[in-house]
């Protein structure tokens, strides 16, 4: 199996969650003698050599960040741009969001789903997983470390059924969080979490607080 | 909020902070369309809510046409470098800022796979200096804290195509992320229905 995997995030690949994500679950490709082409949007330079690559193979899969329930507005751009072909060609999807639970995902993934007809080609399945913003601030030991999961998604795509199997459909984790896992993550996001963020800002040269209201500064509207 | 909706708690409210309530309502509820269309139909659309008699508190349209609109970066400079204010320097920020104001934003779009273009798409994923980095979980799902204490509702109008039942539930889902609700989903043809959510 050859397996042309293009990035669709337009975050710089240096800084790309899904970048990393890929890295992984390629790893995973290779363990099973599958091989492997990547690509990523983000530089517009490459998007006829992209093109290219999707022309002529028959195996893609598109790795991408949510954006706003559904697929970022420069992927978007880019599939317009896709000439249409048949169902020799298989187009999968790797879906990723910083939301946590498997429901805020699956609006995007219905769109994904029902792409592949437009673009004459057959659906290869929906790999859906979250809980993945925080990738990018990681140490490179810590990021191999969380994105090591996506090394056995590789692996069990490189078996040929794309995201069909059970396997994939449970690695998407809780659809929805337990009741006393909300609790916890309400406490976690009033208290913690706020200083954490406030940090990662302060590393940005950031010194503002993060819930500035910075159009209304004078208005009278911050009851 | 649920304040302006019932009027029960409309007066009360009113009784307890007089003039609060008042100077949101004014405030927000002015129309605002955003038409990215290719024909640009927001112009026929605007005509026909002046003629119903128009919004009281005013309208907007927005024609994108020749208006330079970049596509979402992902850089989080929004969120944790500049809160509040988007890395890129195009004519995004003035709109956003329209959005901000608004009671009701109208999004009028071609369609492409059923969904909107990416010229609205761009529009969409670019109102994040309105939400902040902060989580909080809201009907049993994880959400951001808003930047501000008001959000507008959220509709489509759109041209071609379009696969209305996904438009309305990425609508509605749009909109629960904003905090809003959604005003519902309208195919040109049935732009009266839309101009009717307006006055």
């Amino acid at each position: 199996m050859h397996v042309v995997i293009i990035n669709g995030s337009p975050r710089v690949q240096k800084y790309s969650n899904t970048e990393k994500i890929i890295a992984s679950f390629a790893k995973g490709l290779s363990e099973k003698g599958a091989s492997f082409e990547t690509y990523a949007i983000s530089n517009r330079k490459s998007w006829e050599m992209i093109r290219e690559a999707y022309i002529k193979n028959e195996e893609i899969l598109i790795a991408l960040p949510l954006y706003v329930e559904c697929i970022p507005g420069l992927l978007l751009e880019f599939l317009e741009t896709l000439p249409k072909k048949d169902e020799h060609t298989r187009l999968s999807f790797l879906l990723q969001s910083g939301f946590a639970e498997g429901c805020q995902l699956r609006c995007g993934e219905e769109f994904l789903t029902k792409l592949p007809e437009y673009l004459g080609v057959r659906y290869g399945g929906c790999l859906v997983k979250g809980d993945n913003f925080g990738i990018r601030i990681l140490d490179e030991a810590k990021q191999e470390q969380v994105t090591k999961p996506y090394q056995a998604m590789g692996e069990l795509f490189a078996e040929g059924d794309g995201f069909f199997r059970e396997e994939a459909k449970k690695f998407t984790g809780p659809e929805y969080f337990s009741l006393p896992m909300r609790l916890m993550l309400q406490f976690v996001f009033k208290t913690f979490a706020k200083k954490m963020f406030q940090k990662a800002a302060a590393s940005l040269g950031c010194n503002t607080p993060l819930d500035e209201k910075i159009w209304e500064t004078n208005s009278g509207c911050r009851e | 909020m649920s304040v302006t909706t019932n009027p029960a708690n409309f007066s009360s409210l009113e009784r307890i902070k007089p003039g609060l309530e008042k100077r949101k309502e004014t405030k927000y509820r002015m129309v605002l369309m955003i038409d990215t269309t290719i024909k640009q139909i927001g112009k026929q659309i605007a005509e026909e809510l002046l003629h119903s008699g128009g919004n009281p508190a005013g309208f907007e349209l927005i024609d994108t046409t020749g208006m330079h609109i970049s596509h979402c970066v992902g850089c989080n400079y929004c969120w944790l470098k500049t809160p509040g204010v988007c890395a890129i320097k195009d004519d995004y920020e003035p709109i956003l800022k329209k959005m901000n104001e608004a009671g009701q934003v109208w999004l009028i779009s071609d369609t492409h796979f059923g969904f909107v273009s990416y010229q609205t798409k761009n529009i969409v994923d670019r109102v994040m200096p309105l939400v902040t980095m902060y989580l909080k979980v809201k009907d049993g799902q994880m959400r951001h804290v808003m930047r501000y204490d008001h959000q507008p509702d959220i509709g489509i109008i759109y041209t071609g195509e379009g696969d209305q039942a996904y438009l309305e539930r990425w609508c509605q889902r749009t909109a629960l992320n904003l905090g809003s609700r959604s005003l519902g989903v309208f195919p040109a043809e049935h732009r009266k229905e839309a101009v009717s959510c307006m006055l």
